[in-house]
């Protein structure tokens, strides 16, 4: 009796995790829209909305949806949003109970699963009806193609690049980066730093870094059809993570315990410190690095060689329209009043990226802040600079990311050399790819 | 309790015993009770049983969320022992986690609990100021503060820092991790002291008083006296302890920022359980792991009741 006791006890602790995380899901669920019909006018319409973000994003997001029902008196927009991880999970569920919001931000990890999976609605009809797009460039608008069909509408860009303060630099005997810097310029930097005992940097997120390295090859991480790695000669692998764990002997960058953690928290990076010079990434971040920074500080491309042929623009997330929707017209509405609207932008402020329509970046100029014109201009620079984008990235490239992450991890640790890291990474990915399909 | 509406009325009518007539109020009688305890039967079955089945069924299939299951076979039990390295490297974590933290939180419970069973004119104000983190304890809160108070530039790296120190990275060895996991387990050992506490209040003082008179000291006193009496609640708190260790999953969440890093170091059961349900998407895989820790937890209590008869002493059953 008591065995039995303890065997129900213990199955219903164990269980209630898998259950405590679908009732949350329950719930939200359940707010969802009326039938509406998809009639404008002045029929009653609910839309619903998600995204993910911060307390700022959450604001302004709430300021251009209440401005959008101001002049659509008709709408109304129900939201949900979350942090960036408990969004996917909260949407994970939505999505196969048929019951996702109308519009959702998505982001470019995950749309080539939710469209392959047919939840979101292909916008190329829409795009230049409901929603405008004269003013955006193709090469931008098309980063939201998957199989050569429109399932999410880009709301901004940013670009890859270093960002560092230039007095750090200074100190560590460094005058300037110079223009069309290349890997080789970037080792020599990062060890003068190190000799003088600043941090040149903070080592590179494995993904992001390694695939660009891979496009200025000629390759890219995963293949056109998403089901194996797109580059063959393990060698690019061991180059390009080798140089990595080096940059930490070289005492270039932190080690991997330091690294780990602070990863993620801006606060704690050593440029805020006064201990480093510079970051590696995406350029909406660059706002948040200098605010905690609090000193004047710069923007420099990409190193090359052949930077062009690795620099693409990245839609910092989309904005979707789910399949399941009963109201997308409504939806696409919404969407473009996001896209086009100079009001609406002037409370988002090139917050979720740089706008891709060139109008009201122009319009947005005059308005920004110091900080936010270097993003806005270096943005510009990049533009014609890139080459599209690789397609997004395929299922089971979450699990491929994190493992390419305690590979990294594991060689930043030297408990793996890079050849064999190269070799693991290659069988294990390539196995989690096709079983994917 | 549930025939006293009944129980007057037959006292003075003896003739209407007839057993038809008992069968029905004794029918309606049960039906009320079942009334009465349908809330927590429709919730158990329809958020606990019906899930648990579901979840059996998956851990059997390959599901996503998105698509139809596919039926799989034991290919993910199978995988588990044989084919994730990061799944084995989970099972050692949380081995480690629970088989040294529990004992110590218990040891420092118990230890607690018998200082603060002296009488004492502030010991009230000490058993709630104790108490207290583990009110707060499982919370999210008291897992940022624990990360911030080890982070590179927290309290402890700078009190360490004032003595010529230099900086130590606790959460970032990758082999010494989960011990900062475990101490913040053993910092939450309110809830067993209290009931160490409540134990401890039960054995008769005359015990301590007779083996006094025959000059026993403080340690024989503990080992013959204090822990043979207190064996039935040490075992019930060893079992919830552990059974609530093995899920243990909000600090190794926070503390590693859902990674389970520096290389899995902090890598719990549930985190990986979790990691592989919702951030890559493998349901089945997930209902496998949790059917695995289901299983392994419920022959390791009973095993636990098994050998309790040899260690666990019942006063009312006349020491057997």
């Amino acid at each position: 009796m008591k065995k039995a006791a303890g065997l129900i006890t213990s199955a219903a602790l164990v269980l209630s995790l898998l259950s405590g995380c679908g009732g949350k899901n329950d719930t939200a669920s359940t707010n969802a829209g009326g039938d509406n019909k998809a009639s404008g006018g002045d029929t009653p319409v609910t839309l619903r909305m998600s995204w993910w973000g911060s307390d700022a994003r959450n604001e302004y997001t709430q300021q251009v949806i209440d401005l959008y029902e101001k002049e659509h008196t008709n709408v109304k927009i129900e939201v949900e949003y979350a942090a960036f991880d408990d969004y996917w999970k909260k949407l994970a569920p939505q999505a196969a109970a048929n019951q996702l919001p109308d519009i959702m931000q998505m982001d470019i990890s995950y749309i080539s699963q939710y469209a392959n999976n047919g939840q979101l609605e292909d916008l190329t009809s829409y795009a230049g009806s409901q929603i405008n797009t004269a003013d955006v460039a193709e090469n931008v608008l098309s980063t939201g193609n998957v199989n050569d069909k429109l399932y999410g509408v880009p709301v901004g860009v940013n670009v890859l690049g270093f960002q560092y303060d230039p007095s750090m630099m200074e100190k560590a005997g460094i005058s300037e980066i110079p223009k069309d810097w290349d890997w080789d310029t970037y080792q020599e930097l990062a060890k003068k730093a190190g000799a003088a005992g600043i941090y040149f940097d903070s080592s590179m997120a494995p993904d992001i870094f390694f695939h660009y390295y891979l496009r200025t090859k000629g390759f890219s991480l995963y293949n056109a059809e998403g089901n194996a790695l797109g580059y063959d000669d393990d060698k690019l692998f061991e180059d390009f993570f080798g140089m990595l764990v080096e940059m930490i002997k070289a005492k270039a960058v932190p080690t991997q315990d330091i690294l780990t953690q602070t990863k993620g928290i801006v606060e704690e990076n050593d440029i805020v410190k006064g201990k480093g010079i510079g970051m590696w990434q995406w350029s909406n971040q660059y706002v948040a690095l200098q605010q905690a920074v609090n000193r004047p500080m710069e923007l420099a491309p990409m190193p090359g060689p052949d930077m062009e042929k690795g620099l693409y623009m990245q839609p910092s997330m989309y904005f979707s329209i789910a399949s399941s929707s009963k109201q997308k017209e409504e939806a696409a509405k919404f969407i473009d009043f996001w896209v086009n609207d100079v009001e609406a932008n002037k409370l988002i402020m090139g917050e979720r990226g740089v706008p891709i329509s060139s109008k009201v970046k122009e319009a947005l100029t005059p308005e920004l802040s110091e900080t936010a014109k270097q993003v806005f201009d270096f943005v510009t620079e990049m533009e014609p600079l890139s080459s599209p984008m690789s397609p997004p990235a395929p299922a089971g490239s979450s699990e491929v990311r994190e493992m390419l992450g305690d590979y990294a991890e594991q060689m930043n640790f030297e408990q793996i050399t890079p050849a064999e890291a190269a070799a693991k990474f290659r069988g294990e990915a390539n196995a989690i790819l096709a079983n994917n399909q | 309790m549930r025939y006293s509406p009944t129980t007057s009325k037959t006292k003075n009518a003896p003739l209407a015993l007839n057993a038809s007539y008992s069968r029905k109020k004794r029918l309606r009688a049960n039906l009320t009770g079942y009334a009465f305890i349908s809330p927590f039967v429709i919730g158990f079955l329809a958020f606990t049983f019906i899930p648990m089945l579901v979840s059996l069924y998956l851990s059997f299939t390959k599901y996503n969320l998105f698509a139809d299951p596919v039926w799989i076979g034991t290919d993910n039990y199978v995988k588990m022992f044989t084919g994730d390295a990061n799944y084995l490297n989970s099972v050692k974590v949380t081995f480690i986690y629970v088989f040294v933290g529990v004992p110590l939180r218990l040891a420092f419970a118990l230890a607690v609990a018998m200082i603060l069973n002296s009488k004492s004119r502030m010991v009230g104000f000490y058993r709630t100021i104790y108490y207290l983190p583990s009110i707060i304890g499982g919370s999210v809160a008291v897992s940022i503060m624990w990360r911030n108070i080890f982070s590179n530039e927290g309290i402890v790296n700078s009190a360490l820092n004032l003595l010529g120190i230099p900086n130590v990275s606790w959460f970032g060895n990758p082999n010494a991790s989960v011990f900062m996991l475990v101490t913040l387990s053993v910092w939450q050992f309110g809830s067993s002291m209290l009931i160490f506490l409540a134990g401890l209040k039960n054995i008769s003082q005359e015990m301590y008083e007779a083996a006094s008179v025959d000059g026993a000291g403080a340690v024989p006193k503990f080992f013959k006296i204090t822990l043979p009496l207190l064996s039935s609640v040490v075992l019930f708190n060893m079992i919830m302890q552990t059974i609530g260790a093995f899920m243990t999953f909000v600090p190794a969440y926070i503390i590693s920022k859902g990674e389970g890093g520096p290389l899995g170091g902090t890598m719990l059961y549930s985190l990986y359980l979790f990691r592989q349900a919702f951030m890559f998407s493998n349901m089945g895989y997930a209902s496998a792991m949790a059917w695995i820790m289901l299983l392994f937890v419920g022959v390791l209590t009973g095993i636990l009741f098994k050998t309790s008869k040899a260690w666990v002493f019942y006063e009312s059953e006349g020491g057997r």
